[in-house]
């Protein structure tokens, strides 16, 4: 009797032991697998390369299929590709978006929509985005590139593929900016499960969106981050700014963990490329010969295929 | 003595506790990297390397040959060495209107060099006792360069003496039949042509730095904050004229990226050694130039935190077409409060109206000599000045 207790009890240490080591293993095989939905101390697991999925950087607002840069088609309302995209067919088109503002309306002051439109057409001189500018917030968090979030109980580092930008959004005390930046300033805290980010010292320089969308110095983002799952994030930010809009407006969106395998932020140095449509018409011998003063002047030649010929006989 | 069964179940149960604590604990030390008593942690249990880290105790890369092998010095080196330090601090530096001696007053190299003084700060006042950041070779100093990268290393400085030739920076000639040439590798460098943002510098070009990072000393040596998550470290490094840039660190046991890709600052891969945070970067590309090194460099970076103040940081760089063997260098950071410290951004880019100007003058005075009203932009020198050159 004694005897097979102490066996029962030796047979259960070892059981209990082998389940301890098995359960323990399992997090032992990496980061990879198995992402805790939790932090130790019990906030949400933001870690990892995330990466909204809309198409808010094209225009924030409710739109359709349209040329990335047009000119008048025949008809009025059905414009068509225009020299810079125009041989890039189906790929120099904007797709369609369900819009990312809450009531489908940026409350502009009359003088500032008309800037905002005056923006939209002179696009491709004045976006910042074209010469590889630092995105701002919260444009930089719905650009089509991924970004990686570092947590700590601190701080959480947001580095973006785009530009190499980044920003620290400080959980503690830290000192006020001397300047004006083009990432802002940011202080959060956590509201249960949602991180609040008050972001501030802003510059006038950076857009909201390849459509125009622009702000002042006096802009003022408030960001929500609410997981909906471990791996999607509701992303909502509401934008204050007297010299612009009549209102503070809110944008609300999704943000998506990457989860492939072994994915990695690789950096969209866009630097070097920028160079050639901003300092081209400088250099002493032109690449592209059609540089009038310092106006591109961009010929687009695109051959028919053979093949599509015999139909056009 | 009789042992009951109750016992025998408690004492087994105790003991699977136990065993179970011990593998928690054991598996936790392997994830996070384990290791010595008294190490600060994170909430996870990895060895906290977070904080603003910087340095203010000037210690040279190389090791100046008098020392030989002694990695440190002795009281009476450090005093006048120090004293030396002191003395050289209080040279004029740039605000110089001496150019080799000579007055510079007026003189290309005295417009060239742009920047006076004040913008450079407070310079270094302390000096460690180490001799040099180099440990390894044992001499202190970076090793040889393998005849492949000297040829290389010679051919582009035949290439810049060849822009400068006939101008007062240069030796005595004509223009050089060179003068159109391209440049031998992706220049990088300060050469003597503007035709095209090509020919300029990478920091004219805000490319901003590359990977080793070693941090100056002084107002203007940068810091690096680091922020540390379960899978990642992410290091912003605030250094130089708005040079700095955004290193995440991933910490992986994923294989380098194919061969083919390129990243200017290398495919950085992370892990946990002991207390000691090991990056291996690989996949480097030819726009950085790390002593010679571009494409083929190697680098294993190891961070460790010695002690509450001071994160040790070390790296070996090892490009078998470049040095004829591997060296190490290891670099003592000291934390800065972070209630007072900001690390800002770069913005070099950003506000880069530099690079257009060059452009814009070398184009205005080509055309001034085309019209007769000036000399030929290739006759002077617009390279050489600045420092105390």
């Amino acid at each position: 009797m004694e005897a097979r207790s102490f066996w029962r009890g030796a047979f259960l240490a070892i059981g209990v032991v082998a389940i301890a080591f098995a359960v323990s293993s399992t997090h032992m095989t990496g980061q990879s697998s198995a992402r805790d939905a939790r932090m130790p101390g019990g906030k949400p697991n933001l870690n990892g390369i995330w990466q909204a999925m809309n198409g808010a950087n094209w225009d924030l607002l409710a739109h359709t299929v349209r040329p990335a840069v047009s000119q008048p088609g025949v008809y009025a309302n059905h414009p068509v590709l225009a020299a810079p995209v125009l041989a890039l067919g189906s790929v120099g088109l904007v797709p369609a978006g369900a819009g990312v503002v809450e009531g489908n309306e940026i409350p502009y002051k009359p003088e500032a929509a008309a800037k905002k439109r005056d923006n939209a057409e002179h696009w491709l001189d004045r976006d910042p985005e074209v010469r590889c500018y630092m995105p701002g917030i919260p444009r930089a968090m719905y650009m089509p590139y991924p970004f990686q979030i570092t947590q700590s109980p601190t701080k959480i580092q947001m580095v973006f593929a785009y530009a190499n930008a980044s920003r620290t959004v400080f959980l503690e005390e830290a000192p006020k900016p001397p300047a004006d930046k083009w990432m802002g300033h940011s202080v959060g805290h956590w509201e249960d499960d949602t991180l609040v980010v008050h972001v501030t010292n802003f510059n006038d320089r950076t857009w909201l969106s390849r459509s125009g969308d622009f702000h002042s110095d006096a802009l003022d983002v408030v960001e929500r981050f609410t997981p909906i799952t471990p791996d999607a994030l509701r992303y909502e930010v509401t934008l204050t700014d007297p010299n612009v809009y009549t209102r503070p407006w809110k944008m609300s969106m999704v943000l998506y963990r990457q989860l492939e395998e072994n994915t990695t932020l690789m950096d969209f140095r866009c630097l070097e490329f920028v160079e050639e449509p901003f300092l081209g018409h400088l250099r002493k011998n032109q690449l592209v010969k059609h540089w009038e003063g310092d106006t591109i002047v961009l010929d687009v030649t695109r051959r028919i295929p053979e093949g599509d010929k015999k139909y056009e006989r | 003595m009789k042992i009951s069964a109750r016992f025998l179940l408690v004492f087994a149960l105790v003991a699977a506790a136990t065993i179970f604590a011990l593998i928690q604990g054991r598996t936790r030390a392997l994830r996070s990297g384990g290791g010595a008593e008294g190490q600060a942690r994170t909430a996870w249990g990895a060895p906290d390397l977070q904080g603003i880290w910087n340095t203010n105790t000037f210690v040279p890369l190389e090791r100046p040959t008098q020392y030989g092998t002694r990695g440190t010095m002795t009281e009476e080196e450090h005093a006048k060495a120090l004293a030396d330090l002191q003395d050289r601090n209080k040279r004029p530096g740039r605000d110089s209107r001496d150019i080799g001696g000579k007055p510079g007053q007026g003189t290309e190299k005295d417009v060239a060099r742009a920047y006076n003084e004040f913008w450079f700060g407070d310079k270094p006042t302390k000096l460690s006792y180490r001799t040099s950041m180099v440990t390894d070779p044992p001499d202190g100093r970076i090793p040889p360069l393998t005849p492949e990268a000297a040829k290389r290393i010679a051919d582009k400085r035949e290439f810049l003496a060849a822009l400068l030739q006939g101008t007062s920076g240069g030796r005595p000639g004509p223009i050089s039949p060179r003068r159109n040439d391209p440049s031998p590798d992706y220049n990088l460098d300060r050469i003597n042509r503007s035709d095209g943002p090509e020919d300029r510098g990478g920091p004219e070009r805000c490319f901003g730095d590359g990977v080793p990072v070693v941090l100056g000393t002084g107002t203007f040596g940068g810091v690096m904050q680091l922020v540390q998550s379960p899978d990642s470290v992410s290091i912003y490094y605030d250094v130089g004229q708005g040079s700095g840039y955004s290193w995440v660190i991933p910490i992986t046991n994923r294989p380098h990226l194919p061969a083919n890709v390129r990243l200017y600052r290398g495919d950085p891969v992370g892990r946990w050694e002991g207390d000691m945070l090991v990056v291996d970067v690989t996949n480097f590309s030819d726009e950085t130039n790390f002593h010679g090194s571009r494409e083929n460099l190697h680098v294993v970076l190891r961070l460790k935190r010695d002690n509450a103040n001071t994160l040790s940081v070390q790296f070996t760089a090892e490009d078998p077409t470049t040095w004829t063997k591997p060296w190490t260098a290891t670099q003592e950071l000291e934390k800065t409060d972070e209630k007072t410290t900001l690390v800002l951004e770069g913005g070099c880019h950003e506000g880069n109206y530099g690079l257009t100007g060059l452009l814009i003058n070398t184009r205005a005075a080509e055309k001034a000599f085309r019209e007769g009203k000036g000399p030929d932009p290739a006759t002077q020198d617009n390279a050489t000045g600045g420092g105390d050159n």
